[in-house]
């Protein structure tokens, strides 16, 4: 078992080292994301909306739109370098590279959300007076970045297989994603106005989310990954 | 045997496709306060009853596909989300058509709209993962696909519930909420549908096969 975890860190380092040092993707991602809030928030500036009521919508949405870009890279890069076969043949199993790959995309959110987060709080001027829960809102953001980062993986592994396939991805994600959509909009919302008390399911339904679309991967990624 | 089993159930469809329709509209009573925008209930729920059955034969063949690998098997898979999807779209029409003038609203955001059009997502998702041209690994891809997108139905529904639901509850733990004709026309055309899904899901098989079939002849042939 031990064995087991040290092979899924050390792909989830050699993807993580490939990320932060190729930088390009990264670097689309957070613009690609800066330029939706902003394009966001100025939009609804421009007709006088409460853009702070659709801070937690704006700021999903574009979670969700910039994890696009952010996962289609995680299997596609492995693909296309021609290195899907030896990777397959050094871990010898593909939990191992599911979950390596799943814990790289969920630290490739979590960067990018810590950039685009402040922008959005900046753009919006959300205003909280005194009552913001950031326990809550921080545990919106963990829960959220990792069901986004497990559905993406599983959909990434079944999109780069098919050539033609690739434009499917964000058709095939976002159906699976609307569960959580609703619970994570839900609780960031709670969290700006300082309602613990009225999510608390939300977080338990989330996280039983979260393990569930870890968990059924897991089982299904040999037929996924298979000759 | 075959043949005479599907031409038996098509002579079925040519008397019950009218039947049902005479049903609906004379057998039936026009409902007191809706009037006869009641009747599109009978579509509505027939259809969105396929909708379901055909996402569960989806479930289930992908699983058996997986399992065993019958192309066979991965044809019924694909033809029974081509109808599910055609199914489902009806759901989604007539059921505007009946809201505008009773709820007053086209669309609104409950459990079970809210359901239904992820349902036509995914279902649509599906049939391009399946592709036109089906590989091996689209065949066994989408098949994972379709298992994953049978686990959400249900977590879509009960999220969406836990937010709202207005949806009218027509079955439920206290019976049905129907008048006694109006329950034999419900229960007529949900028959009539199932039958109807399933001489279509036999043809539509048949002609992917047919497809197959002549596929591998033309490579054969070029060879």
């Amino acid at each position: 078992m031990p064995n087991y975890w040290r092979k899924v860190f050390l792909v989830y380092h050699k993807d993580i080292r490939d990320e932060f040092r190729t930088f390009d993707n990264l670097l689309a991602t957070l613009i690609f994301g800066a330029m939706l809030v902003f394009i966001f928030s100025f939009a609804f500036q421009l007709v006088e909306l409460q853009s702070q009521q659709a801070f937690p919508a704006v700021l999903w949405v574009s979670v969700f739109f910039s994890s696009m870009l952010a996962i289609q890279r995680s299997f596609a890069k492995e693909k296309d370098n021609g290195s899907l076969d030896a990777l397959l043949l050094a871990t010898g199993d593909r939990g191992i590279i599911f979950l390596a790959k799943f814990l790289c995309n969920f630290t490739v959110l979590v960067v990018f959300e810590l950039v685009v987060v402040p922008l959005l709080w900046m753009f919006i001027g959300v205003n909280t007076v005194g009552s913001f829960d950031i326990a809550l809102f921080i545990a919106s953001l963990v829960l959220g970045s990792w069901g986004l980062a497990a559905i993406g993986t599983m959909l990434n592994g079944i999109t780069i297989q098919v050539p033609s396939a690739r434009l499917l991805f964000p058709i095939l994600m976002f159906p699976l994603l609307i569960p959580l959509l609703i619970g994570v909009i839900l609780c960031s919302h709670a969290a700006l106005v300082g309602d613990r008390a009225s999510v608390l399911g939300w977080l338990y339904a989330l996280l039983a989310f979260d393990l569930l679309f870890t968990l059924v991967p897991l089982v299904l990624f040999d037929y996924v990954l298979e000759g | 045997m075959k043949q005479i089993r599907s031409s038996i159930l098509f002579w079925v469809l040519v008397v019950l496709l009218p039947l049902n329709i005479y049903i609906i509209f004379d057998y039936a009573p026009v409902e007191k306060t809706m009037g006869i925008v009641q009747k599109v209930f009978y579509f509505h729920v027939a259809s969105a009853w396929i909708g379901l059955l055909a996402f569960v034969v989806v479930f289930v063949s992908s699983i058996w596909y997986l399992w065993r690998r019958h192309h066979r098997i991965n044809n019924v898979a694909l033809a029974s989300a081509e109808i599910g999807t055609i199914f489902i779209s009806c759901t989604l029409l007539t059921g505007p058509l009946w809201a505008y003038p009773i709820w007053n609203t086209w669309w609104t955001w409950d459990p079970r709209l809210t359901t239904t059009l992820v349902l036509w997502f995914m279902y649509v998702a599906y049939i391009a993962l399946q592709g036109g041209g089906a590989t091996e690994s689209r065949k066994r891809l989408a098949a994972v696909y379709g298992i994953i997108a049978f686990i959400n139905v249900p977590l879509v529904f009960f999220s969406a519930r836990w937010w709202r639901s207005i949806h009218p509850i027509v079955v439920s733990e206290e019976g049905i909420g129907l008048a006694p004709k109006m329950r034999i026309a419900m229960f007529v055309s949900l028959a009539t549908f199932s039958l109807l899904y399933a001489y279509l899901l036999h043809l539509r098989v048949k002609t992917l096969e047919l497809q197959e079939r002549i596929k591998m002849l033309r490579a054969e042939a070029g060879r």
